[in-house]
């Protein structure tokens, strides 16, 4: 089902082009994978899907992006209502120097929730989300920084569901770290594709193959190929694709 | 096979987004020299036990004409050093598959290499079962003077050597231009088959030797059944797609 689509959208940073008329079709309740090298255009992309590049001035977007089928560029679009639909979690972890609990409920209280019970559900409801309850139960009082990375990152994607959105974007989720807590937060985003769109931005082609559903392939800010993950990694249809997925371009 | 370090580091390396200018106009074999090196090296070794069967057949063959007994033993020692390769080829195709995570046509090519040894590995069999019956033979003249089962094996060996051909060059349609070549060997196999019927029924103490000789026939029949599977992978190799390559019905009769 689709949840948010783009078209012909052009992304300009000042008088430099960063993206040209990207279209796309991002599946609900599905893992989309976007790769390419440095400077491909796929986090200017990501961060089109909320206007977080609104806040770099001297920037310019063309073409539409649907969200549910609204265009999130109009006028009527209620930018923090947006951004709370469609979260986000970046390359490193970034909690706030508050206590694990104050992170998570950071977004709920912003939006008005001051009920303490229900504050304690919701802070539950997420950590459990993000399979980090288990772990932090008992020391919710605890700085978020003594968390370990992995659990920091965990505790970021706690926090971007504590808002309930529709949709999480992922800028690099596991850059920073280890193989084995890379791999919990893959797990993680098996769990959550069950109930949210996730899209990610990855370095790591073989992450992309492991984790999503579909993939695409930017260069020079085009979308090159787009596609199941699958037949992205067997048989792509575009020699630059498959000279980059086997390392020999890029 | 040397680890490749350079490229895993490669893959893993941290993001510098929009830091760095892209790099444009990056031919093959630039970056993964360690990995194109290795996949050279699988290639490599594919051809050289596919020569070794060829070679077997061409042996088992030259073994019936003459009754060399030892040239038969010779070809079934040999056997082990073929399936020994095929072995290493896999282990090989494995370490790859671990340690380079190919994706596309490089794994494409790894799970064919790693097909195509399989049935190399059977050609080979199936050469060692003719030298066996050579032996069983026991120096006796074959029952008829051999006409169409050496020219079954030629077909069969030239088959067998495009098809190898086509693997390295990756090529679809060099492949699906051998295919058709498996019919003349059927047909042969048939013309075999029906003239020594003939004989065993118009004297039956010749059926031992008449079944000497369709044995014979019937492995080298196989052989040429099997280059057909190598084309099917060089085809997937090039194209991705996972066909059976037609072949007429009902052409081959007897034992198959």
């Amino acid at each position: 089902m689709e949840k948010i689509r783009t078209e012909n959208l052009s992304f300009y940073y000042g008088s430099k082009q960063a993206l040209s008329n990207i279209s796309m079709l991002i599946r609900d309740r599905q893992i989309t994978a976007l790769i390419g090298p440095s400077g491909c255009g796929k986090s200017t992309f990501l961060r089109c899907l909320n206007r977080m590049n609104d806040t770099i001035s001297g920037t310019r977007a063309e073409g539409q992006v649907l969200l549910d089928g609204q265009d999130i560029y109009s006028s009527l679009t209620d930018v923090v209502d947006l951004r709370r639909r469609v979260g986000m979690v970046f390359q490193r972890p970034n909690p706030f120097p508050q206590s694990i609990f104050d992170n998570v409920a950071f977004g709920p209280r912003v939006l008005g929730m001051h009920r303490e019970k229900s504050l304690d559900a919701i802070v539950e409801q997420s950590l459990r989300g993000a399979v980090l309850w288990e772990e932090v139960r008992d020391n919710l009082g605890q700085d978020a920084l003594s968390l370990s990375l992995g659990q920091q990152q965990r505790l970021c994607i706690a926090r971007a569901i504590a808002v309930k959105p529709e949709v999480i974007l992922m800028d690099e989720p596991c850059s920073a770290l280890d193989p084995i807590a890379t791999l919990e937060i893959e797990e993680l985003m098996q769990k959550l594709q069950e109930n949210y769109c996730i899209v990610i931005v990855t370095h790591n082609m073989q992450q992309a193959a492991r984790v999503s559903d579909w993939t695409g392939f930017f260069w020079l800010g085009e979308l090159v190929e787009f596609g199941a993950t699958e037949t992205i990694f067997t048989r792509p249809q575009q020699q630059l694709t498959e000279d980059y997925i086997t390392g020999r371009a890029g | 096979m040397q680890r490749s370090e350079g490229a895993n580091l490669r893959l893993a390396a941290p993001s510098v987004e929009g830091g760095l200018p892209v790099r444009q106009g990056v031919g093959p074999m630039s970056i993964r020299s360690a990995f194109d090196q290795e996949l050279q090296e699988l290639r490599d070794d594919v051809l050289r036990m596919g020569s070794m069967v060829e070679g077997a057949l061409k042996s088992s063959i030259q073994a019936l004409k003459e009754q060399d007994q030892s040239l038969a033993q010779q070809i079934i020692n040999d056997d082990d050093k073929v399936n020994d390769l095929r072995f290493k080829i896999e282990e090989d195709c494995l370490s790859l598959i671990a340690r380079q995570q190919p994706a596309a046509r490089d794994l494409r090519f790894i799970v064919a290499a790693m097909n195509i040894v399989l049935d190399l590995e059977r050609m080979g069999d199936h050469a060692a079962g003719i030298a066996t019956i050579v032996l069983r033979m026991g120096g006796q003249p074959p029952l008829k003077p051999l006409i169409d089962l050496p020219r079954m094996a030629q077909i069969s060996q030239e088959m067998l050597r495009a098809s190898l051909d086509a693997f390295v060059a990756e090529d679809e349609k060099r492949a699906l231009a051998i295919t058709p070549r498996d019919e003349q060997v059927d047909q042969l196999y048939n013309q075999i088959f029906r003239e020594l019927i003939t004989y065993m029924i118009e004297d039956p103490r010749t059926v031992t030797r008449a079944m000497y000789l369709l044995f014979c026939a019937h492995n080298v029949e196989r052989i040429a059944d099997r280059v057909t599977n190598i084309c099917e992978r060089v085809a997937f190799v090039a194209t991705g797609r996972m066909e059976e390559i037609p072949s007429e019905p009902g052409t081959e009769i007897g034992l198959s």
